[in-house]
């Protein structure tokens, strides 16, 4: 089993590498689709919110299937190791990295499904990528769990509500990376601003609650383990961060002065404190030290 | 009408004071400007971007170790530690409570007034979501049906109220209220999930909850983390009266790959009165609760069993010393007290074996007044040997080992617990069930046909906008469907 969730593994990464490269070239058509507008040739612009051009949409079709097979080649590594160990994927960064991932492309495939925005593929596929390398480096031996982490339900629970918050985040991220490269008005070839702004909404409303109620999780974890529900550790304190950053972005989007531009920089800033939230455990020390790097 | 704009009045509303246009000066209109500043959303927004930057600080910036910073020796002990590392910052930082940021003055001051804030935004809030419940604006103006975000005119060749039934009909199976006022004009509007509008109020209201938790616990709650028992030993359960806990046994297991510890057990029993009620396991994650104590597997170390006798034999002392501190040197320490003598005895047992003092399967014995912490003698001695120093005999039975326990009782978890609850389910219902508003406008038309206008004000929601859609579809449909019928 252990040897088969390494097989999955390298497929998957495979199969999300691909895809990539299969959006890379779909964005690519759109540029050319642009510059065929710009000269003249009959461009169409469909629904209210989608831009669709001729763009070699059969390129970005195999993109996306593509990144379906890496999101379920992905689930079946998480699903082999978990009957190898025996739980969740929480024991180490390996196992919680190729999660991560897989909640990304969870949460990608399900605002592409709704919204059809494959250029954010370009910004979100990448921050996968990016974990599934880094699993790639470090140890991915199955250890016995540390008596801390012996509390399996409570931990699996917890971990995978953290997946699906920090992969909707991972979306609201690309959408605020794009809407912050075009003007107002928007540019041609991109999603048009006001969608990109809906997508990282409905992606922080998706990721809020589950945020929440990782931490209220891990805080009921702290109790059944140490006794305390909250102490200010190093992990705790990240999340709570992330918490609050996002709960003004909700704020922001709705406030005069602070709607647009400014939003979108409070869902980078969110994001970034996401991933210090993530790797925080590497540098913090503190009681979510079960990186197995130590 | 719309939660937008209800937040949009709400920020402009803090401008003017109504109180001065009265010309009612004074206590008054400083607390209607309190009140316009607590609610508003500017105010919630940089409180909580301060909230979040000041515990960032505290996860980047090292933090003192509880007790610390109140013990002036300690604490200049452990600024000298991280001197090199802050240089002439760290007395800056320590005078700004940097250090303690979790205790700061910074963080409680805006804590209270984000809660203050919660607190006024909610009350706040209260009676404009009745109204947008209970008793919602029916006849909206002709003008709304063409600027509302969505908005869709229809004309029927059928009269006005076989069109007024048939379009109930599909609202009603689309899950929604339906309400009308007729004054010549038929006024509708149609609402789903009308309940929903609360929960954001119950979520916000949570947070003030969960905070009042954390206050009871940190008022009427205590919390010992080194509730230190050695194998053999009993001790009296704090706040419980007459009430003892014995460690029987204490076990440690450690991966052979790689040494990692695979569980620690402390298996202890507790007596009322000196009658034993339960005898338990302690590990990780599975805590012992006695009469609303806890007590949590912690850490753990060696302890040395000790007797010692006075000079007619009778037993001045007997049990488990832990040792859990470290000297210089990395010797083990632990300590006991002999008040009939007025002395507190340490004991030091040796790690490596290069120690001159103390050979292996010895312990020393160091012996301090109490009252002035003079030392009085220190001597070797070996084990299960009695010896005399001072009058008394000391033995150095055997080794065991200790189990470091917490001990908590915090009455506010409960509070908390039911807070988080209602946090998450207020926000995940105020996320994920949408309040719907639709109004119409009905009018029958000179030809005895009829006109019918909806709109609605949703947030920019795709999905909203398609269930629009097809609302307007299926009333299309149903007028038609019901006239060639
Ligand atoms: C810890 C503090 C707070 C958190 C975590 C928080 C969180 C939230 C969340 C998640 C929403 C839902 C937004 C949406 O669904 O789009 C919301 C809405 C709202 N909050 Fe807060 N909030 C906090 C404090 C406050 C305070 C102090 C105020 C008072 C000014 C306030 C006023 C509002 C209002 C008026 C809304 C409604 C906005 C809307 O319905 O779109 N909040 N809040």
């Amino acid at each position: 089993m252990g040897k088969m969730a390494e097989y999955a593994f390298v497929a998957g990464t495979l199969s999300t590498f691909l895809a990539l490269v299969g959006y890379v070239f779909y964005a690519l058509s759109g540029v050319r689709a642009a510059r065929l507008a710009a000269a003249g040739v009959p461009v169409t612009t469909g629904r209210v919110g989608f831009v669709v051009g001729p763009r070699t949409t059969s390129i970005g079709h195999y993109a996306t299937l593509l990144g379906w097979l890496g999101f379920a080649l992905l689930g079946a590594s998480l699903v082999f190791r978990a009957i190898a160990t025996g739980h969740g994927p929480f024991s180490n960064m390996y196992e919680f990295s190729i999660a991560f991932a897989f909640g990304i492309l969870g949460a990608y495939y399900w605002f592409e499904q709704r919204y059809h925005q494959r250029v954010l593929g370009l910004l979100a596929l990448p921050v996968a990528l990016a974990l599934l390398a880094y699993a790639a480096t470090v140890p991915a031996e199955i250890e016995p769990l540390v008596p801390a982490l012996q509390n399996n339900l409570l931990l699996t629970v917890h971990v995978a509500t953290a997946i699906v918050a920090y992969g909707s985040f991972t979306v609201a991220f690309a959408a605020a990376l794009l809407y912050l490269a075009q003007p107002e008005t928007g540019r041609w070839g991109l999603p048009k601003p006001e969608v990109l702004d809906e997508i990282g909404y409905r992606a922080i409303v998706v990721g809020f609650p589950f945020l929440t109620l990782v931490i209220i999780l891990g805080a009921l974890w702290a109790d059944v383990a140490w006794g305390r529900y909250w102490g200010w550790d190093p992990k705790e304190t990240a999340s709570l961060v992330t918490w609050f950053i996002y709960g003004a972005y909700l704020h922001a989007r709705v406030m005069r002065g602070w709607r647009g531009r400014k939003a979108a920089i409070l869902l980078i800033i969110g994001f970034a404190a996401t991933l210090l939230t993530y790797f925080g455990n590497l540098f913090f020390g503190g009681l979510h030290s079960y990186s197995g790097l130590g | 009408m719309t939660q937008n704009t209800r937040t949009q009045k709400l920020a402009a509303g803090a401008v003017p004071a109504p109180g001065e246009a009265d010309g009612v000066a004074g206590v008054d209109s400083a607390l209607e400007q309190l009140w316009h500043v607590l609610t508003s959303m500017k105010l919630a927004l940089v409180l909580m971007l301060a909230f979040a930057a000041l515990t960032l600080v505290g996860t980047l910036v090292i933090q003192a170790p509880a007790g610390v910073m109140e013990d002036p020796q300690a604490k200049s002990q452990w600024l000298a530690g991280i001197r090199p590392r802050y240089g002439g910052w760290t007395d800056i930082l320590d005078r700004l409570q940097v250090f303690t940021i979790f205790t700061s003055f910074w963080l409680r001051a805006i804590g209270a007034l984000l809660a203050a804030s919660l607190v006024a935004c909610t009350v706040h809030r209260i009676p404009g979501t009745w109204r947008t419940v209970a008793r919602p604006r029916i006849d909206v103006g002709p003008a709304f049906f063409e600027h509302a975000p969505q908005h869709e005119a229809m004309t029927f060749h059928r009269p006005s109220d076989d069109v007024l039934e048939t379009t109930r009909r599909v609202f009603r199976r689309h899950g929604y209220r339906t309400l009308s006022l007729d004054d010549g004009t038929i006024h509708l509007y149609f609402d789903r999930n009308r309940w929903a509008p609360w929960s954001g109020l119950v979520a916000h209201a949570a947070i003030v909850v969960i905070l009042a938790g954390a206050m009871v616990g940190s008022l009427w709650g205590f919390r010992d983390g080194n509730f230190m028992l050695a194998e053999g030993s009993t001790s009296a359960i704090p706040k419980v009266a007459g009430a003892t806990i014995t460690l029987n046994s204490f076990k440690d297991t450690y991966s052979p790959t790689n040494g990692q510890p695979l569980d620690y057990v402390s298996n202890v029993t507790v007596a009322q009165n000196g009658a034993p009620i339960a005898t338990q396991d302690v590990r990780v994650n599975e805590p012992l609760r006695y009469q609303g104590v806890s007590f949590y597997q912690s850490f753990f170390g060696p302890a040395a069993v000790v007797t010692v006798k006075d000079a007619k034999g009778a037993i001045v002392y007997a049990g488990g010393v832990p040792l859990a501190w470290e000297a210089t040197g990395g010797n083990k320490v632990g300590t006991f007290a002999l008040p009939t003598q007025g002395l507190t005895a340490w004991v030091v047992a040796t790690t490596g074996t290069d120690d001159p003092a103390i050979k292996p399967g010895q312990v020393a014995i160091e012996l301090y007044r109490a009252d002035t912490g003079d030392p009085v003698v220190q001597k070797s001695i070996d084990q299960g040997v009695a010896t005399t120093i001072e009058g008394l005999t000391y033995t150095f039975e055997r080794e065991a080992k200790f189990t470091g326990l917490s001990v908590a009782n915090d009455p506010g978890t409960p509070i908390v617990w039911l807070g988080c609850i209602l946090l998450v389910v207020g926000f995940a219902v105020r996320m994920y069930v949408p309040h719907r508003r639709i109004w119409g406008r009905l009018a029958a038309r000179p030809d005895g046909g009829s006109s019918l206008a909806i709109a609605a004000v949703g947030r920019r929601d795709s999905g909203f906008d398609a269930e629009f859609t097809t609302l307007v579809t299926d009333i299309r449909q149903a007028v038609t469907a019901a006239a060639r019928s």
